[in-house]
């Protein structure tokens, strides 16, 4: 029996980590039922003084994550799919705002670097009101589908990596539920531009508004890869479903490498992995990740995870 | 945990936080700061059963003044806790809320 017959044994006789596929090296695991594992809020950079109106305005307010028994107003308490608790990250009930949990690392290699999750996407749930509230966006209550799915936005997964001297770059996989005017999109996207930062902000060079797009605030600059999918919302805002995604990239060729949703394999090699032209200090080997979920409506939108697996062959 | 609900936020009307799940909560205590403005805001604790709809939690009211800082447990709470304040002038706030299991 080799090593790896032995790890494959091990990881596939322990019900925590079995439904993961982790490269040879766990660098974190986090099952949210026992806190958040420093999945924490972003916020914008600010300065000297604290001054947090300093802050950029489209950074400054991408509210705390939550450890969430998701709890509902039908009932009760859903609970997670390890445990009691899911990290969840909530909007604000208004369009364009955009919620962000990010957990800061650094590497100490160069290679292959996997992130998985369980997770699951929901809008809240919208209590009273009149008959045209059964009516959003593409959908007209029909016992099966549900406004509250055509009321949420969009989420994404991403990276934050710099080193080699301060090359600094992101890799960005976003599933856009809906298009801006709310209309069913259901497809991957990546940006082909990298993300404004603060310091064009202090160079004048950018200056977004509160609720922009904050990953990439032009919807031109924006691709999409792969095929159209359709995931399991089920049908109102208060089943909550857990999908798998697993999403591999290379920090060696600083580019995505595929990107896994439950059944759907796809392959990211060929979308863009622009970097900033000019080089960024203080960040060697940063290894950052974020979730973060925008809401195209003026409905509060939650991405919820149940646990984050991120593993390296370094 | 510390979560900052309102970070520098300025009002001049009448505000509630934004929901936040204590549910693995045994305690909390809320700080509420005014960083700015010149105006004064009374704050009351509520509750919730799903995140939606609200109640007071006590008959307390928590009066802040410009450039103050002050500070009052919850205790009791469900799994969801805000802040709902009356706002006299204008006041910028920060509000962190601190809960412990």
């Amino acid at each position: 029996m080799t090593t790896s017959d032995v790890r494959a044994a091990l990881l596939s006789a322990d019900p925590r980590l079995s439904k993961f596929s982790p490269l040879p090296r766990i660098l974190a695991f986090d099952e949210f039922d026992s806190g958040t594992h420093g999945w924490t809020e972003l916020l914008g950079n600010y300065n000297g003084r604290g001054d947090l109106s300093t802050v950029d305005d489209h950074m400054r307010d991408f509210r705390p994550p939550q450890l969430s028994a998701c709890n509902f107003f039908d009932i009760g308490t859903h609970g997670a799919l390890s445990g009691t608790y899911a990290l969840k990250l909530a909007t604000r009930p208004h369009k364009g705002h955009t919620a962000v949990a990010i957990r800061r690392l650094t590497m100490s290699g160069r290679g292959l670097v996997q992130l998985e999750t369980y997770f699951a996407f929901k809008s809240e749930a919208t209590l009273g009101g009149g008959a045209e509230l059964d009516n959003f966006g593409d959908v007209q209550w029909d016992g099966n589908t549900h406004p509250s799915e055509a009321q949420f936005g969009a989420f994404t997964v991403a990276t934050d990596l710099c080193g080699d001297g301060g090359l600094r770059y992101h890799t960005v996989a976003r599933y856009q539920n809906t298009d801006l005017d709310n209309h069913f999109t259901r497809r991957w996207m990546a940006p082909t531009v990298p993300e404004p930062t603060p310091r064009e902000h202090f160079e004048g060079k950018v200056k977004l508004e509160y609720a922009a797009d904050f990953t990439a605030p032009n919807p031109e600059d924006w691709q999409a890869f792969g095929e159209p999918q359709e995931l399991c919302y089920n049908e109102v805002p208060t089943k909550v479903n857990w999908h798998y995604l697993r999403w591999l990239i290379d920090t060696d060729k600083r580019r995505n490498v595929e990107l896994q949703v439950n059944d759907r394999v796809m392959d990211m090699r060929d979308v863009p992995v622009p970097p900033y032209e000019e080089r960024y200090e203080t960040l060697e080997n940063l290894l950052n990740f974020y979730f973060s979920v925008r809401t195209h409506s003026s409905v509060r939108n939650f991405l919820f995870l149940d646990s984050v697996l991120i593993s390296v062959d370094w | 945990m510390t979560a900052v609900l309102e970070r520098d936020t300025t009002f001049d009307t009448r505000f509630a936080t934004e929901p936040y799940e204590v549910a693995w909560a045994g305690e909390a205590r809320w700080f509420v700061q005014h960083i700015g403005g010149d105006g004064t805001a009374t704050y009351v604790t509520q509750v919730s059963p799903d995140g939606i709809t609200w109640c007071d939690l006590d008959d307390q009211e928590h009066v802040v003044e410009p450039g103050k800082l002050v500070s009052w447990p919850a205790a009791g709470f469900g799994h969801w806790l805000r802040l709902r304040a009356k706002v006299e002038g204008s006041v910028q706030v920060r509000i962190h809320l601190a809960v412990k299991a």
